[in-house]
């Protein structure tokens, strides 16, 4: 059974006082969470050396700007972190990065990774309006109710995946009575339980409350079809995806915020996938027309082939679509069909191998 | 603008659309040229994209100014003609900003606009996407409604203060709508390309448009009174490191505002680079310096560079705008620095071939209070002094 350490706060302020802790006592040198940048209220992640600054910080805030998975694989692109620091971010971020390490795309030395039960997030279009603060009481209270938020982003109302794997410490909150009076942090690993001592709170041993994730689990699965059933993707096949993705302006930008689409150049942007005139002459000679935008459906079965088996529903990808496709769902769809043909769950486990660079001879007896 | 006072009329009973589409198809039919690149409604019937066509059929989904604009025009001549141009001479129905686009392209080397004829029309602006794709139909009825009556109030926050509306001189062809009679269409050429179509379907060019050049020129006073107004309103806003942060700090660096930007022609940009990696240990010194690092890093500098790149030939088509996830006000923020650049070259983007881009070109008594302020004296002194 883990650790539990109780801290006589609410969760947020609670959150803040350890991440305060952490700075002040040297345990790491710097803390990367969310952060109100300016009077405009945008807000963004921030690396943040300065304890002072931990103030301005809203480590449970409900937005995702950017997958921190993704950032955290470019802040360690080039070398692990040379001092030690505390991360706060979401389970898919933390799966998103675990995936991208596992691609080299990152290291996970010298980082303490502060996740919570997660209740999702808002879209980035309520952010823009900036009413998301309007929000928050009824937010809050649907986290401790154990409730499926309703005007979350549509991939967190369908995510059973709302617990984290590899966090070092856990924040406790959906289904958590009391989370506005009381901070509840499981210390998960040997590295969270070292972080925090000296921190004034309660220590115990307990384990989730397990019967509270197994219902909010069910309530999001049920909440996953009923989305799933009402986007026009039903068969994946081709009739479907030519319909849905007839929107596409070939902008790529769901490959951009990607947490799995690691490739510094993406194939797609790079002159072998351009056509030169004599492929749109011939084709005009052929059809009688042809269009200017002729591979973008290639271009998206691509890249689900490309990410399916590590996809994490994070949802960013129709978080940022300026043409409203429902790429969360297919994203889903797909992933969840290629996860469980492999058996694999995205983020779950470092030591697990990519299901692609793995080689099981009696795999697949079926297909062959 | 470039007003000629004598033009061709043409019948269009069945509506501006329909009268140009006929006009393009019976021109295509009399050999012209060759095939027709225009916007086309998709087979789900809920957005445009440009096509190159020629069979008939497909003129019955053809729009040569649909409600939207999902693409640049002119990344989709480029897409048709950056590898070289091909053996068929096409017409480019367009709207201004987009041939503009196209011309600054030409200039880049992205464009060749050799078998090209570029046809514009009067463009009364585009409904934003996020708007359109929330619903479609609704946003077809939107646009419908008033575009006839060039109520600008429902169209890209850059559309309602566009000044360059209409034919700027650099196109073959000119179709004009505004303020025509219903019923009819005008017929511009500004090149000999343009001329030769005209000449081949017996289209004379007798007829007085001074009516039409007219409306053109006082809608065109309004909207630049109108533009200057917007620009100063927001220069308060953005002038000054600080208020730049602020102005950008919503920014998830998804770099999507280059990616449909129709200058920004680069196939790897530099911010995307591994020029802009950096070791743990560097991103940490600049947290230290300041007690916090913003991540994603270098947004703003991302936003300066890519200004100081491609203001110059800025046509403000406002694309950028439409496709940020965050609605950051960047074609009217670009629109700002892109006027006030483009003045102090005595530059308009797309007005001309024959207009070198003002950073290729050498003047040696260029911007001299530029210079004194770094040497205390003018060249001119100089020169005396010498």
């Amino acid at each position: 059974m883990p650790k539990v350490l109780r801290i006589n706060k609410g969760s947020e302020e609670g959150l803040k006082e350890l991440l305060r802790f952490l700075l002040e006592n040297g345990k790491v040198k710097g803390v990367l969470t969310l952060r109100k940048m300016g009077e405009y209220g945008a807000i963004s992640y921030s690396l943040i050396t300065n304890p002072d600054d931990i103030d301005s910080t809203l480590p449970l805030f409900p937005l995702m700007p950017v997958n921190l998975g993704k950032q955290l694989s470019l802040l360690t692109l080039m070398g692990p972190a040379a001092d030690p620091i505390a991360v706060v971010l979401r389970p898919c971020e933390l799966r998103a990065f675990v995936e991208l390490v596992k691609r080299t795309q990152g290291s996970l030395e010298n980082i303490l990774f502060i996740s919570s039960t997660c209740a999702g997030v808002y879209p980035l279009e309520m952010a823009v309006e900036g009413n998301i603060g309007e929000h928050l009481p009824q937010y809050w209270k649907a986290v401790e109710q154990g409730e499926v938020i309703p005007d979350i982003r549509l991939a967190c109302q369908a995510c059973e995946y709302f617990v984290p794997y590899t966090a070092d410490i856990t924040v406790s909150l959906l289904s958590n009575k009391g989370i506005d009076k009381e901070t509840t942090l499981f210390l998960n690993t040997d590295k969270g339980e070292i972080s925090v001592e000296g921190i004034s709170g309660q220590l115990s041993e307990e384990g989730l409350d397990s019967a509270a994730i197994e219902q909010m689990r069910n309530k999001r699965e049920a909440e996953k079809q009923k989305l799933s059933d009402k986007v026009e993707t039903k068969t994946l096949g081709i009739d479907d995806l030519t319909k849905t993705f007839s929107r596409c302006i070939d902008c790529h930008n769901c490959s951009k915020v990607c947490p799995i689409c690691y490739c510094h150049v993406c194939f797609f942007n790079t002159k072998d996938s351009e056509h030169g005139p004599f492929y749109y002459e011939t084709e005009l000679e052929k059809m009688g027309y042809v269009s200017m935008l002729s591979d973008t459906i290639f271009y998206h079965l691509v890249r689900l082939f490309h990410v399916s088996a590590s996809c994490v529903g994070c949802g960013l990808c129709a978080d940022v679509c300026p043409a409203n496709i429902p790429l969360w769902a297919i994203s889903l769809k797909m992933g969840a069909a290629v996860q469980q043909a492999f058996d694999y769950l995205p983020g779950k486990d470092i030591e697990e191998g990519l299901p692609f660079t793995t080689f099981a001879p009696e795999e697949f007896a079926g297909i062959e | 603008m470039v007003v000629t006072q004598k033009g061709a009329i043409l019948a269009a009973e069945e509506g501006t659309e329909k009268g140009i589409l006929n006009f393009i198809k019976q021109a295509l039919s009399q050999g012209c040229f060759d095939a027709v690149l225009i916007p086309v409604r998709v087979p789900a019937g809920d957005s445009f994209a440009y096509f190159l066509i020629r069979n008939e059929a497909i003129f019955e989904r053809a729009s040569p100014l649909p409600p939207v604009m999902p693409v640049q025009g002119a990344r989709a001549i480029s897409s048709l003609t950056r590898r070289g141009k091909g053996k068929k001479r096409i017409v480019a129905i367009m709207r201004p900003c987009e041939a503009r686009a196209t011309i600054e392209l030409a200039k880049l080397g992205q464009v060749d606009l050799e078998n090209i004829i570029l046809t514009t029309v009067d463009c009364p602006g585009v409904i934003p996407l996020s708007d359109y794709f929330e619903n479609s139909e609704k946003g077809d009825e939107i646009f419908k409604d008033t575009s006839q009556k060039w109520n600008s109030k429902p169209m890209r926050p850059v559309c309602r203060i566009c000044d360059k509306f209409s034919a700027t001189g650099g196109e073959d062809l000119h179709i004009g709508t505004l303020g025509t009679k219903s019923g009819s269409i005008l017929l511009i050429p500004h090149s000999s390309k343009g001329e030769s179509i005209l000449s081949k379907l017996g289209i004379s060019l007798k007829e007085d448009i001074s009516g039409w050049a007219d409306k053109v020129n006082k809608l065109t006073e309004e909207r630049k009174r109108e533009r200057d107004q917007a620009n100063d309103a927001l220069r308060a806003d953005i002038e000054g490191v600080d208020r730049l942060v602020e102005a950008f700090s919503a920014c998830i660096n998804c770099h999507n505002c280059m990616r449909v930007c129709p200058i920004c022609y680069c196939r790897q940009c530099s911010f995307d680079s591994d020029k802009m990696k950096f070791t743990f240990e560097d991103y940490f010194t600049r947290a230290e310096a300041r007690g916090r690092l913003m991540v994603p890093t270098d947004t703003l500098l991302f936003h300066i560079g890519r200004m100081l790149h491609m203001s110059l030939s800025c046509v403000s088509c406002g694309m950028c705008e439409d496709a940020c996830p965050m609605a950051i006000p960047v074609a009217q923020i670009f629109a700002v620095v892109g006027d006030r650049n483009q003045e102090a070259f005595d530059y308009v983007p797309g007005r001309s071939m024959d207009e070198p881009l003002p950073l290729t070109t050498f003047d040696e008594e260029e911007f001299l209070e530029v210079e004194q302020s770094y040497t205390g004296v003018s060249s001119q002194q100089e020169g005396q002094n010498a």
